[in-house]
């Protein structure tokens, strides 16, 4: 713990961390300090002199270096001016005055000043009832203006930033709050100042606009209605929000958040959401949030969401009741015993698993991850130890990240590990390709695509950079499935796994393995004993199939034939999808907005998410769902609440024993304070009221023998004249069912593309934006090119989830598609 | 051609001139240097100086606005600035401007028909004892022009013709 000063601020003795500013000492010691340009989680700068204060400090004989007394007390020289609480550190014996006339005085003529021009549209203002200027103003406001109001400067109200962020000019008040966060925080400086003065102005000129996937997050800082977002620009007033927690169900990271809900005309009357937040977790995502998280839950909505049961009849689907479905899908398992398979991803939530898992068990059948990843049954084993937080690694510390591009794949993560370089920690970037990271790393490898396991392996060699792994005090690996399948992160997550039991760096907090999984749950899913196989068509093929929470058909020709040649497919998902279009009997299952449950991250933190708004239609959640099937199977399951199905799962898993519904739900005090009535301290992120999560403790921690299977290493493929390696990539807003439907991120998805090196390009006659033919492996697919030099030669890029069916490295064949090609 | 290409040997001396950690320093250098070719920062020189500098665009264009010196938008070849803060008001300052724009046809802040001149009014040059005087920002850099009168500065004019100052 650093040394603590004792100060006085307003007459009350209060103790606070050497070094910490004037304003978050008195915020620590319930205080406030009214802010605008200061934020706990940026550097200051004092541009607003809002936190105008009275500061005192005891003076020091020169000769002697005692305090000088005066009245047996310590003399106390105050500076003649105000001065910034923001800017000034505490100090031994220091007095602050936050209240006194003259502050009142400051603050005062600050409000003033900062008024002069800002608009009165409050009562159209996104940011009214939740705008700190409006909350200061009613505090230290004059409530009479003594400047001209004919002289006010009327400037553009709607200047789009990006398509995703919008800038009411009138109403910035040029604290730098948005700028800052951009520069210091997510390290993409894309908001800047120009002109000065009062002509001074916040413009972007990235390509795309504001180009940065932290976006959003500006917006809940703004201390004004100057920066809002495209999807809740108008739409509706804070304070007629209702707020539920929730978890994000974009990736591994699991962020929490606050779901703002409101009864809707424009849905009919329903309770929507309108508004994703961050909800504050110091240990997983702070105080911020994506803009993948915040804006791609549309997908919950919508017309395509499935309301009731349908059962195939005639060729047709038909609606039918949940016991008329739920019988024929469970005579068709039955009758298929032996046949019978659960092909489930880590969309669903642990009870939805657990329940699944127990059926495939007890009906004798198989339970498949949808997933191309695999290395889950290692971070069970050695995945980072219980008390792991990014947010305290640093200088001594190391972090290797490998065959994942974290900017794409997983934000708020990409965003910890930048930081903890920023914080001194050796970062390790080994990938194939250049990626976001790379400019905050300590050391780059750059390896060929197939090369994953040889790039671990040389960590046994003397080097500078293994020496810095090998040495750190504490060491994570997050390892990813660029250009790689299940057997290829098979292969990876042992070689890492081994690295880490090697160096020491398993069983305790801050070591560890972590997998970038594809979906919120994958970790979950492997902790309850799923497993994704290398051949799934095969493993398709001939079966009776339960799909729950994937779209196999739409994203893989392969999968949609082998699924064609099946005894049976029930399909449960929340939307229509190509899947539930061959099915013989759909079951419609609840969003996580419309119910409860847990999810395990990929830091192995078991969180919980709350209902926020009404089901949609009959559905039902997805373990209930399992449990009426399974009922009709003859086997019983639990299926009244999550928590139920929660403590049965808590009680037959091990890595979860223990666990309960209540001690996910604890909370403690968090810093820096957010939320509560003092928006303009914290922004409008929530304060964490339900829940931090409980992180699970790896068995290398429990005690457990580390074994780790040796690795073996696979066949390298070998591409003919005119063919490629084609590898799949992971992309943030792809084309996958939970992006897709929001409707303003088009452009960030843009088109299909796939990426060559310009060598390889010429090879083939291509040029940049022209349109190749690709085919392999049963598939067809056209995509234009783009070139990237920093990829070896002799390899295409596909990025998944973008209409062209990769889950593994394979071999291609390439065609320059003829005049009909479209030059960009 | 990209700034780096075009003149690699100026770029090479700027950058020459700070420590490596700290290159983005030389982005004011670099912007004159971008500058002296049309009298204008264009969007193509600041994505170049971004690239060289390892920064942002936002930062360079940022950098473009607050600084008066820097300019974002094309212009007359030469820029004539004079200064019209109170004490060269009180010089006849005002006067002077209104009899140059009148004498050549155009408003403040516009550009003579043949692209020569841009006339703008600007905030103190430091030379409030020897107003009226403008500032040229040209292709030759930045010259004060001092106790000016309306012949003294239709004859620069005739000279900038001519190229000459």
């Amino acid at each position: 713990m650093s040394k603590q000063v004792t100060l006085t601020i307003n007459g009350k003795q209060v103790t606070a961390p050497e070094g910490l500013t004037v304003a978050d000492a008195a915020k620590l010691a319930g205080v406030d300090i009214p802010v605008f340009c200061h934020h706990p989680k940026l550097e200051p700068v004092g541009m607003c002199r809002m936190c105008l204060v009275e500061i005192g400090r005891p003076v020091f004989d020169r000769a002697t270096g005692q305090p000088v007394m005066e009245n047996g007390q310590p003399k106390i020289q105050f500076m003649p001016k105000l001065e910034t609480a923001c800017t000034n550190r505490v100090s031994e014996g220091m007095v602050v005055l936050t209240q006194s006339e003259k502050a009142n005085d400051g603050q005062r003529g600050t409000v003033e000043f900062l008024l002069t021009s800002h608009p009165l549209d409050c009562p159209i203002c996104d940011k009214g009832g939740e705008c700190p200027l409006q909350n200061l103003t009613m505090e230290h406001g004059s409530g009479k203006s003594r400047f001209n109001y004919d002289e006010k400067q009327h400037l553009e109200k709607m200047v789009p930033l990006g398509e995703l962020i919008y800038l009411d000019r009138e109403r910035c008040i040029q604290c730098a709050r948005c700028i800052r966060f951009q520069d210091e925080v997510a390290g993409e400086a894309v908001l800047g100042f120009d002109e000065r003065g009062r002509h001074t102005q916040i413009i972007s000129i990235s390509e795309p606009g504001f180009d940065s996937v932290f976006s959003g997050n500006t917006t809940d800082i703004c201390p004004v209605g100057a920066l809002t977002t495209v999807d809740f620009r108008f739409g509706a007033r804070p304070w007629e929000l209702k707020a539920e927690a929730s978890i994000c169900s974009q990736c591994p990271v699991g962020c929490n958040t606050t779901l703002n809900t409101r009864r809707e005309a424009k849905a009919g009357g329903e309770i929507v959401v309108k508004r994703v937040m961050p909800r504050q977790n110091e240990e997983v995502n702070e105080i911020w949030l994506c803009d993948k998280g915040r804006f791609a839950y549309h997908y919950t909505e919508g017309k395509e969401r499935l309301t009731k049961p349908m059962v195939r009849k005639d060729e047709k689907l038909a609606r039918a009741s949940w016991d008329n479905a739920t019988k024929t899908a469970a005579e068709n398992f039955v009758a298929n015993k032996k046949d019978f398979v659960v092909l489930a991803s880590g969309r669903l939530s642990n009870e939805d698993l657990f329940n699944l898992k127990s059926l495939a068990d007890t009906a004798g059948g198989e339970a498949i991850l949808y997933s191309d990843m695999d290395g889950g049954e290692l971070t069970q084993l050695v995945g980072v130890g219980a008390g792991t937080n990014l947010g305290t690694m640093g200088k001594g510390d190391a972090i290797l990240v490998i065959a994942s591009d974290l900017y794409e794949e997983a934000p708020i993560w990409w965003l910890r590990v930048k930081q903890a370089a920023d914080r001194g920690a050796t970062v390790i970037v080994a990938n194939p390709r250049a990626t976001k990271l790379d400019r905050f790393a300590t050391y780059t490898i750059r390896y060929s695509y197939g090369d994953e396991l040889k790039t671990i392996n040389d960590f046994e060699k003397k080097s500078k950079i293994s020496d810095a792994f090998t040495k750190a005090k504490n060491a994570v690996i997050f390892y990813g499935n660029e250009g790689l399948g299940v057997t290829g992160t098979s292969v990876l997550s042992s070689a890492c796994a081994n690295l880490l039991k090697e160096t020491g760096h398993t069983g305790s907090a801050n070591n560890g393995l972590i997998g970038v999984w594809q979906r919120a749950n994958d970790q979950g899913a492997f902790e309850i004993g799923f497993r994704p196989v290398a051949d799934l068509e095969k493993a398709l093929k001939n079966k009776a199939v339960y799909i729950v929470g994937a779209d196999p058909v739409g994203d893989d020709p392969n999968l949609a034939k082998a699924l064609k040649n099946v005894k049976f497919v029930a399909v449960q998902d929340i939307r229509e999808t190509a899947t539930t279009e061959i099915a013989d009997v759909v079951f419609p299952a609840q969003a996580f907005t419309e119910r409860d449950g847990t999810l395990i991250s990929g830091e192995r933190r078991v969180q919980r998410f709350y209902a926020a708004v009404p089901a949609v239609g009959d559905s039902k959640p997805d373990y209930a769902i399992t449990a009426m099937l399974a009922k009709q199977m003859g086997v019983i399951l639990q299926g009244t609440s999550a928590s139920v199905v929660f403590d049965i799962l808590a009680n037959s898993v091990e890595a979860l024993n223990e666990l309960t519904y209540d001690a996910l739900a604890q909370v403690k005090e968090q810093w820096p304070l957010v939320g509560r009535n003092d928006v303009y301290y914290g922004g409008t992120t929530y304060d964490n009221t339900k829940g931090l999560g409980v992180q699970l403790i790896p068995l290398a921690q429990a005690g457990g023998a580390v074994k780790i299977s040796k690795v073996r290493k696979e066949a390298a493929l070998r591409p003919k004249d005119k063919e490629l390696l084609a590898v799949p990539s992971n992309k943030l807003y792809d084309l996958g069912v939970t992006v897709q439907t929001a409707e303003f991120l088009e452009q960030r998805i843009g088109e299909t593309s796939v990426a060559m090196h310009p060598t390889t390009a010429k090879k083939f006659e291509a040029a940049e934006g022209q349109v190749v033919k690709l085919s392999f492996d049963g598939v067809q697919a056209e995509a234009v090119v783009k070139f990237d030099e920093t990829i070896g030669t002799g390899v295409v890029r596909i990025p998944r989830s973008m209409g062209i069916a990769i889950r593994e490295p394979v071999v291609a064949k390439v065609q320059v598609k003829a005049a009909a090609g479209k030059a960009k | 051609m990209s700034l780096e290409k075009k003149y690699a040997k100026e770029v090479k001396q700027i950058l020459a001139k700070y420590p490596p950690e700290h290159k983005r320093s030389a982005v004011m250098p670099l912007l004159y240097l971008a500058q002296r070719e049309e009298g204008y920062v264009n969007k193509e020189s600041m994505k170049d100086i971004a690239k060289i500098l390892d920064i942002t665009e936002t930062e360079v264009a940022s950098i473009v606005g607050f600084y008066s010196l820097y300019h974002d938008e094309k212009a007359g070849k030469y820029r004539m600035q004079v200064c019209t803060d109170l004490p060269c008001a009180l010089r006849g300052a005002d006067e002077f401007l209104d009899k140059l724009c009148g004498n050549l046809g155009i408003k403040v802040g516009e550009t003579t028909e043949d692209g020569l001149v841009t006339v703008e009014a600007v905030m103190c040059l430091a030379a409030c004892d020897r107003a009226p005087m403008f500032q040229t920002q040209g292709p030759d850099g930045i010259k004060y022009h001092e106790y000016m009168t309306l012949d003294r500065t239709m004859e620069l004019i005739e000279a900038l013709k001519g190229g000459k100052e």
